[in-house]
Order: structure tokens, then sequence, then C-alpha cells
């Protein structure tokens, strides 16, 4: 496997960049089994859309012809997606745990600030200029951190020993960049016709069936392989773009979620291994607006979903507290509330699976987080 | 607030803006150009790269080694390839190129460099070339950007990339010293020297005809290209054995005994003495006479301000080429002076180096030592540096680069280059607001406001369509 896959900068504006994997101290190992991936959907992933709630009205009467057909039941009151295939299995086998109505401390509606939030671990976007994976590998001895990523995002950013590696360049061309330079292109004379025509070849826009795994599914093969590694790292993450689906929203997830389904399906059958060590937290910035917009998709909203699955994952249910979708439930009148501060989440995973002391946790990982208790029982 | 004309002045005319250009060049965007006219301030970039002779030497070296291993019965593996040898000194002269070209202030220098490095194309495809084109651009290109055309060409035709590219260095005259021996040495049947076919080779002498000056409509003849050609036999490389023992001291090297003396008539003038400058001559002339004027005026123009320039600019950028006697600084100057050059539908389709470069420099991404990357995403587009098709070079028209498949290539490249910007905090409208000051369209501007992270939002700029030109 190829390690190196820097693009463009010199190695003087590189992060560091993995050519081999420096190895970990003997210490380091033991104890430190545990690996946790952390996967960012970045642009909002729509929760309803994922985890649609069952014989919901409400959700009938805000979503309409928006909610996917043929969702899987999970149990009598939500079902997955149906391009969510291999994670119902996993819900099967009890690896999978959807977390609902979840977000980090942010009620704005800038993705921008909304995953600062998300990645420094604080109250506020600008809480922080370090993340809190980087804090988290400082906690954790030689509990070294691997971004999956071409530059250093900022939950990686700090003190903590971390590194990078970049996977290779992006074939796949996102659908939202797409739908957003669609109406751009359309009104240069010179050019509309030409992307008119790459679009419908190259056939994108909309384009559920698509068999491609997708980006997000070789960078979680590329994780895969790094976290089995007998000296790889314990804390890796992986981000993904192409959620934010304000059109013609169910094509675009139909393919998202299958990339991400794909994603998890590397991951399971690559690191196979150390499966039953991994705990996976899939998470996004923010949810969606509870009702349907005007072009077949949904604006930036608040409760979101998180998913948990790996073999340490105590799944089979169906973790949060569901705020309901009743017109007196939803945040300003248009979002599903968030009931879960997503701190509640890293930190339960923190303690319980990678065993971070709460001292530690509540000081330096997620700083002033003393009244966010941790999320209990989500592995083991 | 920026004038319209800055915007231009720096992505027309320029490689494209880095932050905070626009604001350096402020409301004298004529100035600014025309300040860029007294000299290469990037010249000192490339002062530690070995020169031309220094790569003759090593490559004589190279084949002189492999020639005694295969003596020895070493077989091939005793010597590494020509590629393995000189490869990495060919990734570290794209990289400096392309370092040079992200990094510098005079835009416009810059564009003018890769104007005429295009002009004067030749491909690293051909073995013999491989090692001279990058060096052809800052030995015989950069220096002579502002001077007159006849030294700029007189410094390329006698560059051995481009002598060994078009061949002129096998080219030989019949009635030469050379000729002559190596057909008595047939007639005598000499077998210990190899039989090699020894003659005229018009190669070069048509290109200089065709693309170099007058161009193919200037009037010119078959005829004048074999009298070009026999008056430019010679006109070589120093032999490897001058070359190990030290005595060459210049990549260029006038070989007598292959030139072909005599009178020539090239395009209807009588050049008498034969010799080295009898070449040099022909190319003086051609460098001003008024079909390369024309040629080269259309050209620019086409370059800078649209794929179909104005015809009244073209004609007085011929009248000044004429006037001034082929002195470019005057060609440029009458080229920012005029005013078809600032028309508000002047515009120019970005070639994807021109896109890729306007990429980096707005992004702030300093490309690596030895960019293989860099260069394979280039290459993808159809546009990897110095490989081009043809000694005509790339094409300058945006139907060449506009496809179905090339934007969609373009969006991929987006993708990749925005991923390549340095951490610090992107700001895809301050990255926007550095490249088109306020005049970004409203519906692209608000595409950024909604993009989904910092770096998408630079990937929906590099994408947009807005990017895609040079306006």
């Amino acid at each position: 496997m190829k390690l190196s896959r820097r693009l463009f900068l010199g190695a003087a504006g590189a992060a560091t960049v993995l050519t081999v994997w420096p190895g970990l101290s003997a210490a380091a190992a033991g104890d430190g089994d545990a690996r946790l991936l952390v996967v960012l959907l970045r642009g909002g992933l729509d929760g309803l859309h994922a985890l649609p709630p069952r014989d919901d009205a409400a959700y009938a009467r805000l979503r309409g012809a928006l909610a996917p057909q043929n969702a899987r039941p999970l149990n009598a009151d939500f079902a997955l997606h149906p391009s969510l295939e291999f994670a119902h299995g996993l819900y099967g086998r009890g690896q999978l745990l959807p977390i609902v109505a979840i977000a980090p401390p942010y009620r704005q509606r800038s993705h921008f600030e909304a995953q600062d939030c998300l990645e420094n671990g604080t109250a506020s976007a600008s809480g922080a200029a370090t993340g809190w994976l980087n804090r988290c590998a400082a906690a954790l001895r030689g509990g070294e951190a691997l971004s999956l990523t071409a530059v250093t995002p900022l939950i990686m950013r700090g003190p903590g020993a971390t590194t990078s590696w970049s996977p290779p360049l992006p074939e796949d061309v996102d659908p939202v960049l797409l739908q957003r330079l669609q109406p751009l292109y359309a009104a240069d004379p010179q050019l509309s016709a030409a992307f008119a025509r790459a679009v419908d070849t190259q056939g994108l826009a909309g384009t559920a069936g698509n068999a491609r795994s997708g980006r997000l599914a070789q960078t979680m093969a590329a994780a895969a392989q790094f976290l089995a590694a007998p000296d790889g790292p314990r804390l890796a993450f992986v981000e993904d773009s192409g959620w934010d689906t304000h059109g013609n929203q169910a094509a675009v997830l139909a393919r998202k979620l299958a990339e991400l389904d794909a994603g998890l399906r590397r991951y399971h059958d690559d690191a196979a291994a150390i499966w039953n060590r991994t705990a996976i937290a899939v998470v996004s910035e923010f949810g969606r607006t509870a009702a349907v917009n005007g072009t077949a998709g949904t604006d930036h909203g608040t409760g979101g979903l998180a998913l948990l699955a790996g073999g340490a994952v105590r799944g089979g249910r169906i973790g949060g507290d569901w705020p309901g979708l009743s017109p007196s439930a939803l945040n300003d009148g248009r979002d599903l509330r968030a009931t879960t501060d997503l701190r509640a989440l890293f930190k339960g995973l923190l303690a319980t699976h990678l065993r971070v002391s709460e001292s530690a946790l509540e000081t330096r990982v997620f700083p002033d987080s003393r009244a966010i208790a941790p999320m209990i029982g989500l592995t083991g | 607030m920026i004038p319209r004309e800055t915007v231009s002045a720096v992505n027309r005319f320029g490689l494209g803006a880095a932050p905070g250009q626009l604001a350096a060049v402020g409301s004298d965007p004529r100035g600014w150009l025309k300040a860029q006219l007294r000299g290469d301030a990037a010249a000192s970039r490339y002062a530690d790269l070995p020169s031309s002779l220094d790569y003759l030497r090593r490559e004589a070296g190279y084949y002189r080694e492999r020639q005694a291993a295969r003596r020895d019965g070493d077989g091939k593996d005793a010597v590494d390839s020509f590629r393995q040898r000189f490869g990495d000194d060919q990734w570290r002269e794209q990289g400096r190129r392309y370092r040079v070209a992200a990094a510098n202030a005079d835009g416009f220098a810059e564009r003018l460099v890769r104007f005429w490095s295009n002009h004067f194309a030749i491909s690293v495809d051909k073995r013999a070339a491989s090692l001279y084109a990058a060096p052809m651009e800052r030995e015989a290109i950069r220096p002579h950007l502002y001077g007159r055309y006849a030294d700029l060409l007189t410094a390329v035709e006698s560059h051995p990339g481009m002598l060994r590219y078009l061949d002129n260095v096998r080219s030989v005259g019949a009635d030469s010293r050379y000729a002559r021996r190596a057909r008595q040495r047939m007639a005598r049947a000499d077998r210990q020297r190899p039989r090699r076919e020894v003659g005229l080779n018009e190669n070069l002498a048509r290109e200089i005809l065709e693309l170099h000056t007058l161009g193919v409509d200037g009037g010119y003849s078959q005829a004048d290209v074999t009298e070009l050609a026999r008056a430019i036999t010679g006109w070589g490389v120093p032999l490897p054995r001058e070359l190990a023992d030290g005595g060459a001291d210049s990549a260029f090297a006038f070989r007598a005994a292959a030139h072909e003396s005599g009178v020539r008539n090239v395009v209807g003038r009588r050049y008498a003495q034969g010799g080295l400058e009898q070449g040099r001559a022909i190319l003086a002339d051609l460098a001003v006479h008024p079909a390369t004027a024309r040629h080269l005026s259309y050209k620019l123009a086409r370059h800078f301000v649209a794929d179909t320039p104005p015809p009244a600019l073209v004609a007085r950028l011929a009248a000044a080429w004429q006037r001034s006697g082929g002195d470019l600084a005057t060609v440029y100057a009458a080229l920012i002076d005029s005013p078809e050059a600032w028309g508000a539908d002047a515009r120019k389709f970005k070639t994807p180096d021109d896109f890729v470069l306007s990429a980096l420099r707005a992004g702030g991404i300093v490309p690596g030592e030895r960019p293989r990357a860099l260069v394979g995403l280039l290459a993808r587009m159809g546009q990897p540096p110095f490989t081009p098709r043809s000694p005509a070079g790339y094409a300058d028209e945006a139907a060449e680069w506009n496809g179905a498949d090339a934007l969609w290539k373009r969006v991929q490249a987006a993708q990749s280059l925005s991923e390549s910007a340095p951490e610090a905090r992107i700001e895809p409208l301050a990255v926007a607001q550095a490249v088109f000051a306020d005049r970004l369209d409203a519906d692209t501007l608000s595409a950024l406001r909604r993009a989904e992270s910092p770096r998408s939002g630079l990937t929906m700029l590099y994408a947009s369509p807005a990017f895609q030109w040079r306006s």
C-alpha cells in the first residue's frame, strides 16, 4: 500500500505526512487495543431521511413525497434508509446504534461554525483553536491519531501526536457541488451546452443507482488498514462532503448513504481482526428542517443523527431522546429539537471505549464540560 | 473600489490574482503592467540550476559510461537508464518552474514567458530534447522577453533544445567538408566506420518560417525553406569528446565542417557570406519582416485579448512591431495602451495550465520541489508541461479546451486543488474577493456562501464558470 499521497504542497507547507507509519512504543499496546474512527459528514446529514420514523403522521405531513420508500424497519418506531443495507444488517447483529436528535451545542445555521464547534469540542464555534481528537491523543499515552485527509482538520489540530495521510485524488464529483454548479454554467452561453453534456455523459445528477462505492469507502478502507496494523494508531478521522441537500435530496442521499454504507462494509471487511475492538462514530454538524422545502430538499436545521457502528458497540437499539415532530415539539417551529449534546456521545465513547480518565475528559479533552454527562452503555 | 481594468490586468494579462494583489496594483493597472517590462525579476530564482552545458556534459558522461559497460559486457543493468539518471533533474526543473509561476508577483512577465515558450514549443517526448525544454525557457526566452525579437529568435534557434527537437544537429550541407569526407569514405567502402546517411534536414528551417516567424501564409516558398536550411547547417551542439575534454564553453557549437557555404537567397533577399553570421542575418531579417509582425501580433492579441482579436488591435501591434524593429517591449506597451485590450467583452478561456496556476495562486498553494501530482493533473487535463503534440504548441482557443469531458475534469481538478490549499483557515468569499474584487456575479457568490465547508467553498470557486475565464 502506498502511504504517501500528498499532492502539491512543498515540504515547507505540508502537515506531517506518513511515508511509513512511525509505529507506537511497546508501552502503547495492551489496554489501548480499542480503536475509534470518527467519520464527519460535512454539510448536515438529514437524520430524518436516513432514519425515518415509522407510522408518524407528523412526519408524513412534513415530508410528503420526500419520505424514502422501502425503508428497512429497525424497531416499532424507526427504519433505516434503503441504501443503508449493510448498516441494517449490523443493527440485527447488535452492532449499530443510531442516536437520534443529537447536535453540537451550537444553534445558529452556519456550516462552518457548527463544524468548528463539533471539532473543537467546546460550547461554541470560537471556543478553542485545537480539536478534541487531538487533545484526546495527547491524553492517551502513546495514543497517536491519524487524519485521513489531505490537510489537517480542526478536530486534529493541536499539541497531541497526530499525523495525516491523504487519500488519492477524488475522481467522483460531489453531487451537491454539481447541483450548485448547474445553474451557474447554464448562465454561461459559451459553456452551458458542454457542461450539460458532461453531466449527462458522466451520469451524475440524481443517479441513485450509481454502482461506484465512492471516495468515502476508499478512505475507510485505508482507515481499516491503518487501524488494523499491530502498531497502528488508535484514533482516526475521516471526513466526507456532499451532504448539504437543499435540492433533489432523495437522489443525492440515495447515493451518499450508499457510499456511507459501502464505507462501513469496507471497514468491517478490511479490519476484521479489530472489528470487535472498534467503535465508529458517524456524525454531522447539524440536522435539517423538518419540512421539505420548495426544491425537494431541506434547509439547515438542528437535531441530527449519529450512527455508532462496530463490534465494540452495544447496538441493536435506538439511542437518544426522541422529541417528536409535532408542531409544538419542533425547535423554532421548524427543526427537530436537539436533546443530546454530541459531546455527551463523544465523552461516553472516550470514557468506556478508550478509558480516558474522567478528569482528562472534563478539563482537557472537552474543557468545561462537567455539566455534560457522558452517555453510558455505548460500548462494552 | 478596485477598477475592472485592474482585475483584468492581474487575471487576464497575468496568471491570476494572489491574495492582496489586486489591492497592491490599485488604480493604475497599465502602470503595473508596464513596470514589468523592465527586466525579469524572477531570474535569480533559477540561478542555482544546472545550465544546458552542464546537462550536455553529464549526458555525454552517461553515454560514455554506458558504452564502456556494453564493451565490458556488463549489459544494460550496469548503468542506470537515461530516465533514472536524469529524471530527478527534470522533476526539479518542472518544480522550479511552477514554484516561480505560482509565487511571482509579476504575473504579466510569467505569462509572457509561457506565451513564448509555447510559441517556440519543444516536447520532452523527444529523448534528445528532453533535458533541455525547461532550460531553453530560462536560458533563451526569459533573458530576451523585453528585447528585440531577433535576439529572442536567435537565442531559441541556437539552443540545444530547439536544435535537437527539430533535428538541426543532424543537418549537413551537401557540399560541406563533412559531407564530402563521408562520400569519400563510402566510395572507399570503409567498413571501419558505420555508414550513415548525411545530408540536409529541413525540419527546423520550415518551422522557423511557418511557426516562428512569417506564419504559414507568410509568403515563403519551398525554395526558401531549403535555402534557410542550408544557411543554418552546422548550427549544433558540442560533440561528446569536446565536452569530455572540457573544451566546450557553450551549449551551442557552430560546426563549420557541416556548414554549406555559399550565397543563399531567402524570402527575396540575398545573403552573400556563408558561415554562422549568414544564418543570424537571415533570422534578424525574418524577425522584422512585415509578415512576422502580423503573425506574432495576431498571436499576442489572441493570447491576451480574445480568440478572435479585433483587427484594429492586431494592426496597431503590427505597426508598433515594424516601427520599432521588433522591439518586444514596444509591442507590449502598444497592447497595454490599446482600448480594445480593455473592452468589456475581452476574455479568454483558461487553458489547463492557466487554470491550475491561477488556482494555485488564489489558494496560496506552493507546488512541491518535484511536483509529480501537479504534472499528473495537467496531463489528465490534456496539457502536460513541455509535451505538446507538435512544434505548433498547445492551442490558444477556447474550443480546444472547453469540451464536455474537459469541463468535467476541471470540476475534478477543482476538488484536488482545493484539498491542496494550505490548512490555515480558507475563506472562499475572501479568496473570491482577492481574485475578482467585486466583479463576481451574485449567483456564484451566493453559491459560495452556501458551501458546506470552507474547503468545498474553495472547490466551488475553482469549479465555477467564472473562474474558467481570464476576463
